[in-house]
């Protein structure tokens, strides 16, 4: 074993290793651009007689911006100075080949200028992204439509027309040793506390990974609790509600090649917050809410609390509903719990099969879904009528939570709370509550309690909480955020 | 580390096991397996035999039947019952004990015991006595009705909330307060089977465990408005050919301190519903010489009411308690009900009906 360890430190060390730092010639490019059928090495020579080789990969550039601004300009340049020459507002002498190498994959383009021997950098990436859209995952009737894309100079443009101002801060690092993705960390200076930025920055730091796809892979890395099924980052790609986190005191990180923005510190009760909350008016967005805290609580126990009245409680039953329970589950071959059971996956595998489905398909599936359960099931006599309709009432709640990675927690938490209560009846939900409830308390977020302001207690923020308040009566950002300034309106001079 | 980590929530999860008090070996309460029984009607058996009826099944739209036994405990009738029976009949949803009323006037608190021990069985049932035979009855009503057990159940739940006025209605929980609870008698339900027909009677009155009276129509009316839920809805009083209704009262007992007499004060508000008599209602004057005669009418029948209590020696009104004054010492309820069979009494009803005619003084 001990051996083992060995080499496993000394292959670290070998990782560790500064590379050589080579001087940059169009050989060692040759060299290294090696069986790379994209790349493009041509020569042009100037009306001066002068010689010049451009390296890129046409992959990766915008060609026309290319021959408008490089080629064209370079050739008929008169006199020797090219570097004078090029129509582009950014132009680098370099001379590493290390840098050249990864200047080249971000798409800009080497020029040589032989008779100078100096090598020149371009940058002219090819902006291929997808045009702004709405979100497919948090859609509100009123309000910005407009969505995140997977390039990340648009994401913060869409940011920075919400809050112009200089104090909105963008830091931009790379994570990934394979994918090199370029994260950008975004706050408001003066704004967001400190310790929360110079958290995230020691996190972002700590990043030692290949693959890097989607902001929820950075987050599993920033995370404090990675066992937890609870998201401790909000992912949104809505840039409003980006815009809004900032402006309270939060920070964002943007992640290149995904729409959906990372926002930390979050506490469990932002999972249940919708952009419309602010549209609404306020009584409205406060029911509304509450309403999803109450769909959130039904999804999660409807179901066990009829496994454990059905399998222990009997007596808790009222009368009438005894009826029809008695009556309808009278002639199933299967127990609640395991009625259940093959109720709820069934319905997952549904769900699941829809989302990966194509929407002309999906809709099939729906309707084939909607038949198999509805119907086929109870006239099957797999399960019975109540337990169709508390699976459908069940299911419905738990869209009613914002967060999709909050719906997906549900349905675990769902799962565990049915066995629970088929083993503990209604004694095992209230244990399961307990956990669940100890295990919020203790996660974090950013090292900010998730609980809060519940846990610990923040009065002034209750006004933003269960319900929403008046706007007008919100006059300063969360408490448990711990902003560096506190009033959100500017004081009269 | 670790070790000690699964110690502690182990030692938490079997600490939140054994706190509540949860047996470990539990029942198989599962829905499809049991039966849960709605009623237990109790009758004298033969050779000092309890009879024991239900009807099976008690929820389920099968065909139901009665299952009746002659026991010599109440509990030996629930496990008999189970051997008779393909599902176990459970007690946890029992909402109606139907006692009959020979039975009840021997004594019944040997039952009451053996229910109130019974943590299955909740506080909420309600107690009924039966006059005539009840097994009869439910056996032919059943194959009419299909969930006779429900309605009637249905039944005694809307009588017993507030303002239904009507019937007396009165759980277990309520029974058993009042029998051991000093200066206070309990009272039940009365329903007469005839037949097919199930007819609310009236109150029984207990002194202690055992029914020693039944009051009826306006006497019964009367206990409702002074005690029970001091509402009435009609009272028919036909020596005077009037219905009044919609009555509210709000009674106030005075106990004079050598406990010797008792004044009730009686404020009745309410109005008049129907009239058949020979007087002119519309006329001012007229009127309110029929509000004196209902007012005499009422004091009568309720000093009535009261000296019948006094001779029982009973005391369902709880007029005992207006004894107690924070800083004496209680009297004993011997000495009570020593007093209470003396008594004078006095009765003032004061009525408050709303006009829903015109009058008019010289009509």
């Amino acid at each position: 074993m001990f051996w083992k360890k060995g080499k496993r430190i000394a292959n670290d060390s070998s990782d560790t290793q500064q590379p050589v730092q080579r001087k940059i010639s169009l050989d060692s490019l040759k060299q290294v651009l090696d069986n790379m059928d994209d790349v493009e090495i041509i020569e042009r020579t100037t009306l001066n007689d002068q010689k010049v080789v451009l390296i890129y990969l046409r992959t990766l550039i915008d060609q026309d911006r290319l021959n408008e601004s490089i080629i064209e300009p370079v050739i008929q340049c008169p006199h020797a100075m090219i570097y004078e020459s090029i129509a582009t507002p950014k132009v680098m002498k370099i001379h590493l080949l290390e840098e050249a190498q990864k200047l080249l994959l971000t798409g800009a383009v080497l020029l040589n200028d032989c008779i100078q021997e100096q090598w020149l950098v371009i940058p002219l990436p090819n902006e291929l992204s997808r045009g702004i859209e709405t979100s497919e995952t948090e859609t509100i009737l009123y309000g910005a439509k407009d969505s995140f894309t997977e390039q990340l100079e648009p994401n913060i443009t869409l940011i920075r027309r919400r809050l112009p101002i200089t104090e909105l801060k963008t830091e931009k690092y790379k994570v990934g040793s394979l994918s090199e993705t370029t994260i950008v960390l975004m706050y408001i200076d003066g704004l967001t506390n400190p310790e929360y930025i110079s958290i995230a920055r020691k996190k972002i730091s700590e990043i030692n990974f290949d693959l890097f796809f989607d902001s929820s892979q950075v987050a599993a890395f920033m995370e404090e609790h990675h066992h937890s099924i609870f998201p401790q980052f909000q992912q949104t790609d809505r840039p409003d509600v980006c815009a809004y986190s900032l402006g309270l005191g939060k920070l964002t990180i943007l992640v290149e090649n995904t729409p959906f923005v990372l926002i930390a510190p979050i506490t469990f009760f932002h999972l249940f917050q919708s952009p419309e909350d602010y549209i609404n008016r306020w009584p409205v967005a406060s029911f509304l809410r509450i309403i999803r805290y109450l769909s959130f609580f039904l999804s999660v126990t409807l179901i066990p609390l009829y496994v454990a009245l059905t399998t222990h409680h009997y007596q808790m039953i009222p009368l009438q509903i005894l009826f029809v329970i008695v009556e309808s589950r009278s002639k199933l071959p299967f127990t609640p719990f395991w009625e259940a059971i093959l109720m709820l996956t069934i319905l997952e595998i549904i769900k699941e099969a829809s989302l990966r489905m194509p929407t002309k398909s999906s809709q099939t599936l729906g309707v084939i879904g909607g038949i198999v359960i509805g119907q086929a099931a109870v006239q099957a006599g797999f399960a019975s009528k109540v337990l169709i309709v508390l699976v459908c009432i069940s299911t419905i709640s738990s869209f009613l939570v914002p967060n999709y990675l909050m719906t997906k927690a549900n349905t675990l938490i769902q799962f565990c709370f049915l066995l629970l209560s088929s083993f503990f009846g209604v004694f095992g939900i209230a244990m399961g509550a307990v956990a669940i409830l100890a295990h919020l308390n203790g996660l974090t977020s950013l090292k900010q309690p998730y609980f809060s302001p519940i846990a610990p207690f923040y009065w002034k923020d209750w006004i933003d909480l269960f319900i929403r308040g008046p706007l007008i009566n919100m006059k300063s950002r969360p408490d448990h955020l711990h902003p560096l300034q506190k009033w959100r309106y500017k004081r009269r001079m | 580390m670790r070790r000690k980590k699964i110690l502690l929530v182990w030692g938490i999860f079997v600490s939140l096991v054994m706190i509540p008090g949860c047996a470990p070996f539990v029942e198989n309460n599962t829905i499809e397996d049991i039966a849960p029984v709605t009623f237990w009607s109790i009758s004298k058996g033969e050779k000092r035999k309890i009879k024991m009826s239900t009807l099976v099944p008690p929820l389920v739209n099968e065909p139901k039947s009665l299952l009746t036994l002659e026991v010599d405990l109440l509990k030996q009738g629930g496990k008999d019952f189970n051997l008779r029976y393909y599902r176990e009949l459970k007690v946890g949803q029992l909402r109606m004990f139907l006692i009959h009323e020979e039975l009840a006037k021997q004594g019944i608190i040997q039952l009451i015991n053996t229910l109130l021990t019974d943590y299955d069985i909740s506080q909420r049932m309600y107690l009924v006595i039966v006059k005539g035979n009840f097994d009869e009855y439910i056996n032919r009503q059943a194959k009419k009705q299909e969930n006779l057990d429900y309605y009637l159940y249905r039944m005694l739940k809307h009588y017993e909330r507030k303002k239904q006025g009507e019937m007396t209605i009165v759980n277990l929980h309520e029974y058993k307060n009042k029998l051991f609870s000093p200066f206070s008698d309990p009272v039940l339900p009365v329903f007469k089977v005839a037949k097919d027909n199930f007819t609310y009677e009236g109150t029984a009155f207990f002194s202690n465990d055992k029914l020693i009276e039944t009051v009826k129509n306006t006497e019964d009316q009367i206990f409702q408005l002074l005690d029970n839920d001091h509402y009435l809805k009609f009272f028919p009083i036909p020596k005077l050919d009037v219905v009044i209704g919609h009555l509210r009262s709000r009674v106030n007992v005075d106990l004079d301190k050598n406990l010797s007499l008792v004044t009730i004060n009686v404020k009745l508000n309410g109005r008049i519903e129907e009239y058949q008599g020979n007087k002119n209602i519309l006329n001012g004057n007229e009127l309110m010489q029929l509000h004196k005669e209902i007012e005499t009418e009422l004091e009568m029948k309720t000093t009535d009411l009261i000296k019948k209590m006094q001779e029982l020696k009973v005391d369902p009104l709880q007029i005992g308690t207006h004894t107690l004054s924070p800083f004496s010492k209680p009297i004993s309820e011997k000495v009570w009900l020593a007093a209470w069979g003396k008594m004078n009494i006095k009765v003032n009803y004061q009525l408050y009906f709303e006009a829903l005619q015109n009058t008019k003084n010289n009509y």
